[in-house]
């Protein structure tokens, strides 16, 4: 990379320094003077003439000679980059699985620029599909009659439904952040209570907590030490924190107990509460992915943690490819990638059960089976441990029947 | 911990593989731009230096400084003049391209270049980085795609004019479009600007579409335009009997029949369907010469990222108790679950796992489930 570095400001150098120009200029200046000579005293044409050729094909070489320079310039760049890129082929056709799947990717798009908060650029995506698309049709149609109907019926780009969802997610979060305006996605909590509640979701508390806070320091952004407007706060506190009952109140026990230490909050207990750096932030991040996971989504745009994801998966597949190539060898599990690929922690998405005895991961037809020792093994091993009858746990000394074994969903 | 270290480590010279076309492209518009200011130079020179070397003979030889050599020479030097000039005004165009290819592969190399400041994977600025990395190859796959305004847009949007290839992609997709319309008009200039470049192309792009003409003349079935089409495959087509035979023999026999015939080859000959296939061979042929990959980025990023992703799980008849984990701060949906991938990874193989994972303190319920 440094070298390409090099090479390149070395070609830009040349290009800023290019006499190329110049050199062309020269020479229309000397077939212009000798023009205006022989114009002026005609009696000198043939010495003018004589004299022409040598400064032109001079000044000629010259613009040679810069243009080769530029050429190596290029040709070193050429080359470093074909160093950069050595052992690294560009990324063949084998590895796109994905080529007869246009509309899946197109909607997958779609769902990102909508998920980005790219609002118009998903309007222009989705019209000049359905312009293409309609285009298709037509010339289809135009050629044959032939069942154009049930090709094209399987577009699924996303609703307007859902469109509508990601549009006032983005206002909450806008004036959640830019305005520090927690009352949208309050009331967005409230309406949605049930399944919030039903996942366990701690965001209605959290929104309000900070709501709480934010009126105790007055709406403004610096924590400060003098005693804030303590009474907005707990008259928001009387207003809205008995609906939270039992479930939350050990916490509104300490946002109201903080009530006492109002001269000097910041060396009080609860300090932590009242001065988070980082708690409009962590709320608006709760906030996406109950939104998101309301709408059975994830939180981050699948899009980008596949394509990341794939990014630092190709080195291994693609060197892989070329060792399968040059021994010829065929890859055996079809419904499994060959080698493991070692993806940050972040990744991983869902547990995974690796048999210990056979080393085969779970699947739904070898699922994971727990034996009354608690030690787990995949039905497949256990079969072929027990033969049907009583067997050693291969972990431990304890002997159990094959029967007395559960399957276990991870 | 170290294997959690490996995993994050960043190792930027191998993870700039899907990153070639983006100094590669600049590097080929840079080759055949300078490759066009030395053919314009050469040709000015060939005809500058000899002619001044005759018109010196010349005067020596007659001596003579009557009226009409002498205007001869003046119009001469005018027209050397005028072309010199034309030469100029070319070589400023040129350069000015030049300058605008080379800022933006000033502009790449920089964007490379910032992978290299990023030490690990989970750092912030590999995400920011990554992002933009998608947001280029959602670019370069909506221009494959013909979506030229959405990828105008995004890109703007995004602020990454400079690292996706709008001009290139949008000029092919011009000439693709006039292919679809049965138009070779722009297609064959195309291969004009481009000769030189495609001698060494194994697809002959430049007789499909002469071949094209070629039929679309025969088609009409009228007497003058089939001796225009002999004509026309005289001028063009026999030229390649070398390589290409069998297909002129072919287009003879055209001559023959009619455009409803069944009889194959010709029936193919004559179909309509040949435009899309001139129009695919076009984008090829296209992307060969600028070193493009035939299959857009985001493809071959994402099916290799599914298939990392992708766990037996993802597609299990019963929903796996991690997916729809109901801790609040716990992991988020995973991404091929979610329904915008789950489809498109059906078919894909799922990751090599070759340790367990499980969060440490799992419980198993009553009824199987784990909790953890």
């Amino acid at each position: 990379m440094d070298l390409v570095q090099k090479e390149h400001e070395r070609v830009l150098r040349r290009l800023k320094a290019s006499h190329v120009l110049k050199n062309v200029q020269s020479t229309i200046d000397i077939l212009q003077s000798a023009r205006d000579n022989i114009a002026a005293d005609p009696s000198q044409t043939a010495a003018t003439m004589a004299k022409l050729h040598n400064p032109v094909k001079h000044s000629f070489d010259n613009i040679n000679d810069s243009l080769k320079e530029t050429h190596s310039g290029l040709n070193k760049y050429t080359k470093s980059l074909d160093k950069l890129f050595k052992d690294r082929p560009l990324p063949s056709s084998e590895l796109d699985a994905l080529s007869n799947q246009e509309q899946l990717i197109n909607r997958a798009i779609a769902m990102h620029l909508l998920r980005e908060g790219q609002f118009s650029v998903a309007a222009t995506f989705l019209s000049e599909i359905t312009d293409q698309k309609s285009m298709l049709e037509e010339e289809i149609v135009s050629r044959s009659n032939l069942q154009t109907s049930n090709l094209f019926n399987i577009d699924e780009v996303p609703s307007t439904e859902i469109r509508k969802q990601f549009a006032s997610m983005y206002y909450i979060l806008h004036e959640l952040k830019e305005k520090r305006n927690l009352l949208p996605a309050i009331e967005w909590s409230r309406e949605n209570r049930e399944s919030l509640a039903a996942r366990g979701s701690n965001l209605e508390f959290e929104l309000c907590r900070l709501q709480y806070v934010w009126l105790y320091y007055n709406k403004s952004l610096e924590p400060t030490d003098s005693p804030g407007n303590w009474q907005a706060a707990v008259n928001y506190a009387r207003q809205e924190f008995q609906s939270f009952g039992p479930r939350y109140l050990p916490e509104i026990q300490k946002l109201l107990g903080a009530m006492a230490f109002i001269p000097n909050i910041q060396g009080s207990p609860y300090a932590a509460t009242f001065n988070n750096p980082t708690a409009w932030e962590d709320v608006s991040q709760s906030f996406t992915r109950e939104f998101c996971s309301l709408l059975g989504l994830s939180a981050d745009s699948p899009l980008y943690i596949a394509a990341t994801a794939g990014a630092i998966a190709l080195p291994t597949l693609l060197k892989l490819q070329t060792i399968m190539k040059a021994k010829r060898t065929e890859w055996t599990t079809e419904n499994e990638l060959p080698v493991e690929i070692s993806l940050p922690p972040s990744y991983l998405f869902h547990s995974v059960f690796v048999c210990p005895v056979s080393k085969e991961q779970a699947t739904d037809e070898n699922p994971p089976m727990m034996m009354p020792c608690g030690h787990v093994i995949a039905e497949e091993s256990l079969k072929r441990l027990s033969k049907g009858g009583r067997f050693k746990c291969p972990y431990c000394p304890n002997e159990s029947h094959c029967k007395d074994a559960r399957k276990i969903f991870l | 911990m170290a294997a959690e270290l490996t995993s994050i480590k960043l190792n930027p010279e191998s993870h700039i593989i899907l990153d070639q076309p983006l100094l590669r492209l600049p590097n080929d518009l840079a080759r055949r731009n300078f490759k066009s200011v030395q053919r314009a130079v050469e040709r000015e020179e060939k005809y500058i230096l000899p002619t001044l070397l005759e018109m010196n003979y010349g005067s020596l030889l007659e001596e003579s400084e009557s009226e009409s050599t002498q205007e001869q020479t003046l119009s001469t030097l005018d027209n050397m003049l005028s072309r010199m000039q034309g030469l100029k005004r070319k070589m400023q165009t040129l350069q000015e391209e030049e300058k605008r290819i080379q800022t933006q592969s000033r502009k790449r190399i920089q964007h490379l270049e910032t992978l290299h400041k990023i030490p690990t994977l989970a750092d912030v600025k590999y995400d920011q980085w990554s992002r933009v990395r998608l947001d280029r190859l959602l670019v370069d796959h909506m221009l494959r795609s013909g979506y030229s305004e959405s990828a105008k847009q995004l890109a703007e949007e995004r602020g990454i004019e400079d690292l996706v290839d709008l001009g290139v992609f949008m000029q092919c997709q011009r000439v693709v479009e006039s292919l679809r319309r049965g138009e070779t008009k722009e297609a064959l200039q195309w291969c004009g600007e481009n000769k030189a470049a495609l001698k060494k192309s194994q697809h002959n792009l430049e007789f499909e579409l002469r071949l094209q003409q070629y039929i679309e003349l025969v088609r009409s079935q009228d007497q003058t335009k089939k001796i225009e089409a002999i004509a026309h495959a005289k001028k063009y087509l026999v030229t390649n009997q070398e390589t290409q035979n069998k297909e002129i023999m072919r287009a003879a026999g055209m001559l023959v029949f009619t455009q409803d015939t069944r009889a194959e080859p010709y029936q193919t000959l004559f179909s309509t369907e040949r435009w899309k296939y001139l129009s695919d061979l076009f984008i090829k042929t296209h992307h060969e010469l600028l070193s493009l990959p035939s299959q857009p980025l985001l493809h071959i990023a994402l099916s290799a990222g599914l298939s990392a992703l992708k766990t037996p799980l993802c597609h299990s008849a019963h929903t796996s108790t991690s997916s729809n984990s109901s801790s609040s701060m716990g992991s988020s949906v995973c991404p091929i679950c979610s329904t915008e991938l789950n489809d498109l990874a059906r078919k894909m193989p799922y990751a090599h796992h070759s340790k367990s994972y499980v969060a440490g303190d799992s419980i198993v319920l009553p009824n199987g489930r784990v909790y953890s």
